[in-house]
């Protein structure tokens, strides 16, 4: 009879913690004026949490700047706090992060990088009918199903995708750059699937051939001599990449090491080319690379305001990620201000119908959310690694430097 | 297969008459279990309610696991495979042709059971064991992997969407957010996985499963046919899996390739397992109570540390770091598992 009572007790007890998760500051938000709780989720630990946490801090002082400037005056002046998730980059870690703030008071969300994480975010913020302001998340099909809650701030993939190849196009026409032929090497997964499949939808309409696409994993890749052997071994004019920053970088160094006879690496939507960091971890690898992306505005006064004082603050640079991240809790500040209203469904439609102007972001104009939820005005730019500085080259009138092309003398 | 996974009240009933102490004693406890985590919900906040999900999912695929790898001797290194089948399985007959993913559920069961069965009668036919049988697990699971990246019918890398309902729908597993009933239908699944366990474990196949793990020649030599009864937990082990793979989709109303075939799929049914004690009914269970809740709680406590630890506010990873010392601990100085190595001393 002991026995029972020992195994019965121990299971119970084990089995009790199941549901001991700590949750503190239930207290904060809800529906007092004094504050205002928007929840953030991006991946703070695991193989992102550098990325991540920079977005982190940019959402987190785009909530000091607007307390600082007196908060939210349509609702008396009320504060905006932070209420910051882990998704440790995992779907279902970001899903039930999401349901937590939502529990403890968020009455917006903004997040988070990934683009699957994001899609389970999105159904969260979908049911409980809460707000999702997206600041980095590429794939498409994040607002195709019909969410009336999830806003996009950058372009989705395949107009990242589709004017990724435009712009290549447009560069070779304007140097006289033949291209015929690309490799594409990109991540495994919605995101780079996503703008893969824009990109050659677009450049074969316009008689370029895509003659080999190469995938690969971005867990526990630490070489990229194989992807980068098999994509030249088409003979293609360019090598077109896609992915996050360190998977990028070995491709970089890779292309470097076996110095091939092509006339350019071009990075669309990479988390590498356009970072900052980049020349320097890539060194000579990083020479004329060019990559096509969203950008934060490198002709702004804001911009570099913000970005001075952040880089002051977290000791390094702000990229366009952590960007987008202050961007998406301004757009909340913006729609808050407009309603008047805590409630989620009204803030929702205040999004909804904001336009935001003076965006962070080298975009066509205003932010401006279609019935989908994507940011009409979002669009990409070219820029290009130059004397290890990455430069604004292409569209011309925005541009800070003149395009190389070919990027290579080889 | 799937048949095996039921144990028909009858042969429950003749169970019991035949080993009254262990099975009776194991149902009694798992009865008292199921009631008393029942009500966990009505007592735990709201935003714990995910994290006791989770949980459950995990504790289904460990004791899944167990079946093949602690009572079976099977070392599989590759339940993603099993997980992901089910999971896809439920997804793809769902959004393709509408159907329930009750029957998702038992059909993704039977596939996967049958694949199971496919990978381990290869495995044992070519006398694959140990080490080099968890090997073969594991690159069946990342050849899973790989082909449904490259699978149009599978969204490729884009995964599944399980679509919105307008409305709540038992036929169609799917209810408000934050609904009970979340947490309710793994208990019961969970409560079933381990019932199935208990069964097996105390009838006719499972003695001569665990005699064939223990001496496959001897047990051979009595004239028990050794691959048939190696088959049967593997068999069952994989459907039990598939399970949670099916009820994953439903939960988390997305599947994709990383989510149903990664790697760290496999490991999340292995773990709990390990830390709870391999071999036994209770391990698992005890492991996933012990692992489902680490990170949120070591996160939860991140975010609100005492004064004392002022210094730990914002760092993340911290949990992945207590995961590895818990996990070396337990190997260390529990090799058998929480509850392994508790029985054992009881025994003694």
């Amino acid at each position: 009879m002991k026995k029972h009572t020992l195994v019965v007790v121990a299971v119970a007890v084990a089995l009790g913690m199941s549901g001991c998760s700590g949750t503190s500051n239930v207290a904060a938000g809800g529906d007092s004026v004094d504050s205002v709780t928007i929840g953030s989720i991006h991946p703070l630990s695991g193989s992102l949490s550098g990325v991540g946490g920079l977005m982190n801090a940019g959402a987190k002082m785009a909530v000091a700047d607007i307390n600082e400037a007196g908060g939210i005056e349509s609702l008396g002046g009320a504060t905006l706090v932070l209420n910051e998730g882990d998704s440790q980059g995992k779907a279902e870690i970001g899903q039930s992060e999401a349901q937590r703030l939502i529990s403890e008071g968020a009455v917006a969300l903004i997040g988070t990088y990934q683009s699957d994480v994001t899609q389970n975010v999105a159904s969260v913020a979908e049911r409980a009918k809460v707000p999702l302001v997206i600041d980095v998340a590429v794939d498409d099909k994040i607002l195709e199903q019909g969410y009336s809650y999830s806003f996009r701030i950058q372009p989705d993939a395949t107009s990242m995708g589709a004017s990724g190849a435009r712009s290549l196009i447009a560069m070779g026409e304007a140097t006289g750059t033949e291209i015929d032929t690309v490799a594409y090497i990109h991540i495994e997964g919605a995101f780079g699937g996503s703008v893969f499949e824009a990109f050659k939808t677009e450049a074969e309409a316009t008689g370029i051939t895509v003659a080999d696409e190469i995938t690969y994993s971005g867990a526990n890749f630490s070489d990229a001599t194989t992807q980068v052997t098999q994509a030249l071994a088409s003979d293609p004019d360019v090598i077109v990449v896609t992915g996050y920053f360190p998977d990028n970088l070995l491709i970089a160094e890779a292309v470097n090491a076996l110095k091939p006879d092509i006339k350019a690496v071009f990075g669309i939507a990479s988390g590498a080319y356009d970072d900052n960091s980049f020349p320097a971890a890539a060194g000579e690898a990083a020479s004329n690379i060019l990559s096509a992306n969203y950008h934060y505005s490198a002709t702004s006064d804001r911009v570099a305001d913000i970005r001075t004082r952040f880089e002051a603050a977290n000791g390094e640079s702000m990229e366009t990620a952590s960007m987008l991240s202050y961007q998406a809790v301004e757009v909340i500040a913006a729609a808050l201000e407009e309603s008047g209203s805590v409630d989620p469904e009204v803030l929702r439609d205040a999004i909804s119908a904001l336009s935001l102007t003076d965006p962070l972001l080298e975009f066509n104009g205003p932010i401006e959310f279609d019935e989908n939820g994507q940011n009409i005005n979002a669009t990409v730019v070219v820029m290009q690694v130059q004397d290890g500085a990455v430069e604004q080259v292409f569209p011309t009138e925005i541009a800070t430097k003149e395009a190389i092309l070919p990027a290579f003398s080889r | 297969m799937t048949a095996l996974g039921v144990a028909a009240p009858e042969r429950l009933a003749d169970l019991k008459r035949r080993l009254p102490t262990g099975a009776r004693l194991h149902f009694s406890v798992l009865a008292l279990v199921l009631v008393v985590m029942a009500f966990l919900p009505l007592v735990v906040p709201e935003s714990a309610l995910p994290v006791a999900i989770r949980t459950l999912v995990f504790a289904i695929m460990a004791v899944g696991w167990n079946l093949m790898s602690g009572y079976g001797g099977m070392f599989s290194f590759g339940h993603a495979a099993f997980f992901g089948v089910g999971a896809y399985t439920n997804a793809y007959l769902l959004t393709a042709f509408g159907v329930s993913p009750w029957i998702g559920m038992i059909v993704g069961a039977g596939l996967s059971a049958g694949v199971g069965v496919l990978i381990a009668y290869l495995c044992l036919k070519y006398k694959l064991a140990g080490s080099y049988f968890a090997l073969a697990t594991f690159a069946f699971a990342q050849m899973f992997l790989l082909v449904t990246l490259n699978m149009e019918f599978l969204n490729k890398s884009e995964g599944i969407n399980i679509p919105l309902l307008p409305e709540e729908s038992w036929s169609m597993l799917q209810f408000d957010q934050g609904s009970l009933y979340y947490y309710w239908i793994p208990l019961v699944l969970l409560g079933v996985a381990v019932a199935v366990s208990i069964s097996f474990v105390y009838s006719r196949p499972g003695q001569f499963a665990q005699a064939i793990r223990d001496d496959p020649t001897a047990a051979e030599s009595l004239g028990i046919k050794v691959m048939k009864y190696r088959l049967i937990p593997v068999a069952l082990s994989c459907a039990v899996t598939a399970v949670a793979g099916a009820f994953y989709t439903q939960y988390y109303l997305f599947i994709g390739p990383d989510q149903a075939f990664g790697l760290h799929v496999s490991t999340d049914a292995i773990i709990p397992a390990v830390i709870g004690g391999i071999g036994t009914i209770w391990g698992p269970l005890i492991g996933a109570a012990v692992i489902g809740p680490l990170s949120a709680v070591v996160a939860g406590f991140l975010r609100d540390p005492p004064p004392f630890l002022e210094f730990l506010y914002g760092t993340s990873g911290l949990d992945i770091a207590i995961y590895a010392i818990l996990l070396i601990l337990i190997v260390v100085f529990l090799p058998k598992g929480i509850y392994g190595t508790i029985r054992e001393r009881r025994r003694k």
